[in-house]
């Protein structure tokens, strides 16, 4: 059951950013010219076939945490943070509603991609649509938490932009991403354990290309959505230091 | 909600202190304010008004004394009772001003749909706003901004607001009109809490203290203030000029 403040406050986000028909345009258009792109840079349609998986787990992360994160650091920067942390509103009441609101439209962005990288660029996959849907559900979950989280570290909009390589692109090479994780040096493999990319394109490569289902990467689902589940209890942690700053 | 003729105090602040980092804003700061009132507090900037504010609503916890406001320790529990406008106009600006008003009569508990939409109408019509209620935040000036975010504080009728720095940007005649606005907020029995760098403003206050350095150097009625000095037809100004020597003289 979702409490009604936190209900409110998705409400609020959702108005906001239906009222900012830029933001809404580029929600849509800019993950339709980047598959564009990257379909058109793989002549072999087999080896789009194996990287789609990966590239569908990054960017639902990439965007997400983006999305959230600006988000986040905006209320902050325009003061009604302040304003609501002054409020009966709890703590974790913002964060749901925070989740909530931006979850719409890091679905919507997924679900784009997905259909168009499907639909589209023609990728091949063996494993239910639906239940490459729900597992993506659950890498947005962590990701838009990641956002709130990490946002609270920032005190400007170019701080925010610097954690962007911080936590997106080492996952891009340590994650399995580009190349498999088994090849890379002991400790790097070690690191890649905690990292939840790992888990969400292992989890999208089972299920898209071996046909698996969401029963079979249980371990993956698990952790994923554990790291969702840590990360939001931070956000609510770290949130009144984020606002008070 | 607390009792809008809540007779006690409406603030009492015993020896606070606070300080960011090694930085102190806040030196074992004392202070009462009778309930129903408009109390301003006076001082050059970074005299620790803001920090003084922040530690009322509960945003700063004092690193020693302590704060009450209607007999009770700042928490979420007391936050029902209290209005604040930040220094920043702290406003969704794509949201028209109805739905920022509406959305913090909600965050505030107003769940009664025709009760809420009752109150909006009344906080926009109080800030003169109504003709422009579907109008974004994006679309208005900088003085109609601070009358939509006094809106967004009183929305759910608070007994205690308050205010930190309201009219500061705001030109001679719209201040004017604020003022109004708090006298009319003040007639209802609610107590303002109100924070100024400017003397024009401290005038219309019940009740002043003049800041410095974290601490209260004096306070009184302006009239009492001015008397103070000694001098025939003192300024606050003058009075606070006054109170600076003498602090000064006292600590050499």
């Amino acid at each position: 059951m979702i409490p009604n403040q936190a209900l409110t406050i998705a409400a609020r986000i959702i108005q906001q950013l239906i009222r900012d028909r830029r933001t809404m345009a580029l929600i849509v258009v800019v993950p339709l010219v980047v598959m564009t792109l990257i379909g058109l840079s793989f002549p072999e349609s087999n080896v789009l076939d194996y990287i789609a998986p990966a590239l569908l787990a990054t960017l639902a992360l990439f965007f997400s945490f983006l999305l959230t994160g600006i988000s986040f650091l905006r209320e902050r920067s325009q003061g009604t943070m302040e304003r609501l942390m002054a409020s009966p509103v709890s703590r974790l009441d913002i964060v749901v509603g925070y989740l909530f609101g931006f979850f719409i439209f890091a679905l919507t962005q997924t679900l784009i991609i997905l259909l168009f990288t499907i639909y589209v660029l023609d990728v091949h996959y063996y494993g239910d649509l639906w239940q490459i849907f729900v597992f993506q559900v659950v890498i947005i979950a962590g990701a838009v938490n990641l956002g709130i989280f990490i946002s609270t570290f920032a005190r400007n909009e170019f701080q925010m932009v610097q954690f962007i390589p911080l936590i997106i692109i080492p996952q891009i090479f340590l994650c399995g991403v580009i190349w498999p994780v088994e090849q890379m040096p002991d400790y790097l493999q070690w690191l890649s354990v905690i990292l939840p990319l790992t888990y969400a394109v292992d989890g999208l490569r089972d299920i898209m290309l071996a046909g698996r289902s969401l029963l079979d990467v249980g371990l993956e689902l698990a952790v994923l959505i554990g790291f969702a589940i840590i990360i939001s209890a931070l956000a609510a942690i770290t949130l009144r230091r984020g606002a008070a700053s | 909600m607390a009792e809008k003729n809540f007779t006690g105090l409406a603030v009492e602040i015993n020896k606070a202190s606070f300080s960011y980092n090694n930085i102190k804003a806040l030196d074992g700061l004392s202070l009462k304010v009778p309930a129903g009132i408009s109390f301003g507090l006076l001082g050059p900037n970074g005299a620790g008004k803001t920090t003084l504010i922040r530690l009322l609503v509960g945003l700063l916890k004092p690193k020693s004394g302590n704060v009450q406001i209607l007999g009770q320790t700042p928490s979420r529990k007391t936050t029902h009772n209290i209005g604040y406008m930040p220094q920043l106009h702290s406003l969704y600006a794509e949201l028209s001003v109805m739905q920022n008003v509406n959305f913090f009569a909600q965050i505030y508990g107003l769940s009664n749909k025709h009760e809420r939409a009752q109150r909006v109408e009344e906080a926009i019509k109080l800030v003169n706003m109504w003709q422009r209620r579907k109008d974004s935040i994006l679309k208005l000036s900088g003085g109609m901004k601070q009358r939509v975010s006094l809106a967004c504080a009183v929305v759910h009728n608070p007994p205690l607001l308050f205010l930190d720095e309201p009219t500061v940007g705001l030109d001679p005649e719209l201040r004017v009109t604020f003022w109004e606005h708090f006298a009319a907020l003040t007639q209802q029995g609610i107590t303002l809490i109100i924070s100024s760098h400017t003397m024009d403003d401290a005038a219309h206050c019940d009740r002043l203290a003049f800041m410095r350095d974290g601490k209260v150097i004096a306070q009184g009625t302006p009239g009492e203030l001015q008397q103070a000095t000694g001098q025939p037809g003192a300024t606050l100004e003058d009075a606070f000029l006054y109170f600076i020597h003498r602090e000064d003289s006292s600590d050499s």
